[in-house]
């Protein structure tokens, strides 16, 4: 029986509520030391000495570790996708500090008190340089160099024309240009970052438990940067209290590794929230110029975009928003020319790191603001115009102009519900007469939500050599002796119910009980497979990690069936497993439990082995076989898998005091067949209310020095239940011809669409005032001085 | 300069030394051992230590664990009655309130307050209730949903 499509309780749950679940800040071992740093107060220096003295002459401090010690016991950092023009960056600061918040000196000592007593008495001397943080600012010649070794503060540029752009504007009626900005925002996981290290005398290697949502290449990132193989690294990962792809940040690892063999005692740090805010990493910012081909009735051509993307002072993830917005570059619509150039800037801000949809949430917005603008534009009604571009459900699959393979989807019928979910308060009869001092709106925004990313798009950098490519996860599947199951992946947990997921999956293919299945949700390197595409990113979950469990509990079932077979004198095709036995399929009296075939594989060992070992164990290696290379016209399946989502927002905006309030917010989303509605539903919940925030609240705030203005969550704002609107939810769903279970991803849409809704939404409010929202955050001050002026543009 | 602290929590007395400087969340989970109470800003603004003390409602990040000296304290650990989940937990298990639960037992423990409090509370007092805790993963409908239902199973006859 198959428990897939179930709203299952989630087996995670009530160590969670008990407060009984370990996560790294609740792990010790004997002897432990703890990590404090000294990080840069400058957006942009030199360091022309430090001083250690003081901080070593403390009681109880154990070791300190500086740059130059990094920088002559590490190799420096290779980015995820290798640029040709790579700068040289150690795990902390070397010569010259780049962002403010950057580490600088690590000191361990017996507790945190004591390591952060012994930082403030570290001295460090600097020769403050003048900063950039403005990304087109950084363009221009005469910007300073963050590092100065490329000779520019571009670390990449490049443009793809795919399909006949110039053609496309050249039959144009009319061409339609517009400027877009998004700030800088993270998801910021309530738990912050952490890592603990014990040097491992006997092997030479280390034990990590610590933080990261790409177990494969953050381990090899530390054995490469220490200069030791990968199998002496055994990395632990316990399960994270949220990660939203923050956390992956392997220097860090890098940094205690080497203070732990230093000092000959294991070392720990979680960071605390300034120190996450400062430089865990930021979703970039960017600034995207739109240009749109149409005709009169609304057909949208052709577009061409230009987009800015400021990476930062870092390299990890370089690149990666610029490539990953080729996936949801042409949204939902048939558009059959586009054109991305996209510029990949460096500037003396936190580096940026991957954040819930990478990318596509400023894509999405980027789109969705330019088709309402064409409908302005050109007198149409915004549904109108939707409904005349849209894929239609017959296309499917579809392949865009960039190279993306949509699997399914019925757009108007998403966008259909949508409406009626939420009908415009003008239709309803509201928002006529609010009065002089409100203003409701109404906003649309519809977006794909791509799943599951092939790593071989970085090839569009870093050429067809690069080693890193593909898609797959895997996984391990042992029946215990008593006939239960453990499953081991390469995906380590944030919280997004995985594990019962699984569990639901797995059960079904051999026969038992979900309550059955146990996930082993602690990562260690020791006993979970991975290959490096294995992790919590990229909405891939759906595809690769169901598959690879599907994979690896067939090989168990196999095994499973053949020794049975024996015992029931039958062949292994006349079997069937369900409700915990193995039957003679057509007689009820012939059957096995499968828990007692289970005990014999691992005790009767002298058995005849049909498959010739003992045991019930398998791995399974999945590569998704529609991951693919750049073509000849460097077109990339960039992405996977397409979910699809409509989203409605009902606004109200205070003419006085420009305070937008969320009145009524509504999903209808497409994620193919769904293993667990009620996680599904959630993770709609989460990440909207996410891209919601990102709309109307979130920024991280830089001065012209560099200095980042908002380090603590009263001037980062994050939304409260207050804040965070109730929403309505409604479903379709067209299955995926390309996922074992037909699933898509669910992880991010909510944050990929929100920000064009609400835009829409308070640009709708506005009108009286003629307002273009262009940019985020909407905030009260920005609507406010934006509307004292008289300008058109926010 | 360490003192002597004696309190009590979740029934249990304790007794302990910290410098005056250790904060009562740190005392907890790093002397008492008792790491279901979690920390997520050390500022007091994202109410992932919440406790109660004395009844009410406290950030523990706030407050130094001299301060806690005497006092009564209820965390996560004191809630659950062995293997039987207490009734918000087991709503805000049934309405899948919580992702990767690093905020719950702190949301449940404001939730007890709140629902001692105000027994019948509207989806609006739900909300204003809880906006000292915040949640980065279930962006709060299905907690408040939870929040409802606890109310009504903790009030019903069969509950009394």
């Amino acid at each position: 029986m198959s428990f897939v499509g179930q709203p299952t309780p989630r087996v995670e749950d009530d160590a969670l509520l008990a407060g009984q679940q370990r996560f790294i800040d609740d792990l010790g071992v004997q002897g432990l030391s703890h990590v404090a740093f000294v990080r840069s107060p400058y957006g942009h220096a030199r360091i022309r000495s430090i001083d250690v003295s003081a901080a070593l002459a403390r009681p109880n401090v154990y070791g300190v570790l500086t740059g130059d010690e990094i920088a002559q016991l590490t190799k420096p950092q290779r980015g995820r996708v290798p640029l040709a023009r790579s700068p040289q960056v150690f795990a902390l600061a070397y010569q010259k500090v780049r962002y403010v918040g950057e580490p600088v000196v690590a000191v361990a000592a017996a507790d945190r008190a004591a390591a952060e007593d012994a930082a403030d008495a570290i001295e460090v001397d600097y020769e403050p340089l003048p900063a950039v943080v403005d990304p087109e600012e950084a363009l221009t010649p005469d910007a300073p160099l963050v590092f100065e070794e490329i000779g520019s503060n571009v670390l990449w540029h490049d443009t793809f024309p795919y399909g006949d752009v110039e053609g496309a504007f050249a039959a144009a009626d009319q061409v339609i240009a517009e400027r877009y900005t998004i700030q800088r925002y993270a998801s910021t996981p309530l738990e912050t970052f952490g890592s603990m290290v014990q040097y491992e005398p006997s092997t030479g290697g280390f034990t990590v438990w610590g933080h990261t949502q790409q177990p494969g290449q953050d381990l090899n990132t530390l054995a490469a940067a220490i200069g030791i193989s990968p199998g002496q690294v055994r990395l632990i990962i316990p399960p994270m209290g949220g990660g939203f792809g923050n956390k992956v940040r392997p220097l860090y690892h890098v940094i205690l590794a080497v203070l732990a063999r230093k000092i000959g005692r294991p070392v720990k740090w979680v960071e605390d929230r300034k120190e996450s805010l400062l430089g865990l990493g930021h979703a970039a910012d960017g600034i995207m110029e739109v240009q749109a081909a149409v005709k009169r009735d609304g057909e949208i051509l052709g577009l061409k975009f230009r987009n800015i993307e400021n990476e930062g002072a870092g390299i990890d993830f370089a690149g990666r928003h610029n490539l990953l917005m080729l996936s949801n570059i042409v949204n939902c619509y048939r558009v059959r020319a586009v054109q991305y150039e996209g510029f990949s800037v460096v500037t003396n801000r936190c580096p940026v790191v991957a954040n819930r949809g990478i990318g596509k949430p400023f894509m999405c917005f980027a789109t969705e603001r330019m088709v309402d603008h064409i409908a302005a534009e050109l007198g149409l009604d915004r549904v109108e115009i939707r409904m005349r571009n849209f894929i239609q459900p017959d296309q499917f699959p579809y392949d865009t102009p960039s190279g993306q393979t949509y699997d399914s989807g019925d757009y108007p019928e998403m966008l259909r519900k949508a409406l009626e979910l939420v009908p415009s308060p003008a239709a309803a009869g509201e928002g006529e007469g609010v009065g002089a001092t409100k203003a409701i709106g109404y906003g649309i925004a519809v977006g794909v939500e791509p799943g599951g990313s092939n790593l071989s798009y970085g090839m569009l950098i870093s050429g067809p050599n690069q080693l890193l490519s593909g898609a797959g996860e895997a996984a391990r599947i042992r029946m215990e002796s008593d006939g239960t199951v453990t499953v081991y992946t390469g995906n380590p947990d944030t919280g997004q119910g995985h594990a019962t997921a699984l569990a639901q999956i797995v059960a079904g293919e051999l026969g038992i009980g979900v309550e059955q299945v146990r996930m082993a949700s602690t990562f260690d390197s020791a006993s979970h497979p991975y290959v490096m595409t294995s992790g919590n990113y990229s909405n891939k979950f759906h595809a690769n990690d169901t598959a690879a469990a599907i994979g690896a509990a067939r090989k168990v079932r196999d095994k499973l069936l053949a020794r049975a077979a024996q015992r029931l004198e039958a062949s292994p095709e006349d079997l069937e497993l369900r409700e915990g036995k193995v039957f003679v399929r057509g007689s009820e009296d012939r059957s096995l439990p499968i828990a007692a075939v289970a005990t014999r594989a691992y005790w009767s060992v002298a058995d005849d082995q049909p498959d010739g070992e003992p045991g019930l164990e398998a791995v399974y290696y999945y590569k998704n076989p529609i991951s693919n290379r750049p073509d000849d016209q460097r077109r990339v399946r960039v992405q996977l898998g397409f979910s699809a989502a409509a989203h409605i927002a009902v606004v109200e905006v205070d003419l006085e005091t420009f305070d937008v309030k969320v009145l009524r917010y509504a999903v209808v989303h497409d994620c193919g067949n769904e293993i667990n509605p009620m996680i599904v539903e959630g993770q709609v919940h989460g990440a909207t209310v996410h891209g919601i925030a990102a709309a109307l609240l979130e920024e991280f705030v830089y001065d012209g020095d560099g200095q980042l203005l908002t380090t603590s969550f009263m001037d980062y704002l994050k939304p409260g239940a207050t804040e965070a609107p109730d929403i309505l939810t409604g479903h379709l769903e067209t299955p995926s011809p390309f996922t074992p279970l037909g699933t898509k991803g669910i992880g991010e849409g909510g944050a990929i669409t929100a920000p064009a809704a609400i835009a829409s939404a308070v640009e709708d409010a506005l009108k009286p005032l003629g307002i273009r929202i262009t940019g985020l955050p909407i905030t009260p001050a920005g609507l406010w001085r934006t509307a004292s002026a008289g300008e058109k543009r926010y | 300069m360490q003192q002597q602290i004696t309190l009590t929590v979740n029934g249990k007395q304790y007794t302990g030394t910290a410098e005056p400087r250790r904060s009562l969340v740190d005392f907890l989970r790093y002397d008492l051992g008792l790491t279901g109470t979690h920390v997520g800003c050390e500022h007091g603004v994202c109410g992932a230590c919440t406790i109660l003390l004395n009844g009410e409602s406290v950030r523990s990040c706030l407050m130094f664990a001299v301060q806690a000296n005497g006092a009564e304290l209820t965390t996560i650990e004191g809630l659950a009655d062995g293997r039987t989940l207490h009734p918000i937990q087991a709503a805000f298990k049934q309405h899948h309130a919580l992702q990767c639960g690093f905020c719950t037992p702190a949301m449940i423990l404001t939730t007890l307050e709140l629902l001692r409090d105000n027994p019948h509370p509207t989806e609006e007092e739900i909300r204003v209730g809880l906006s000292g805790n915040l949640c980065m993963c279930t962006g709060y409908v299905n907690i408040v949903r939870a929040v409802k239902a606890a109310s009504e199973t903790m009030s019903s006859p069969a509950a009394a």
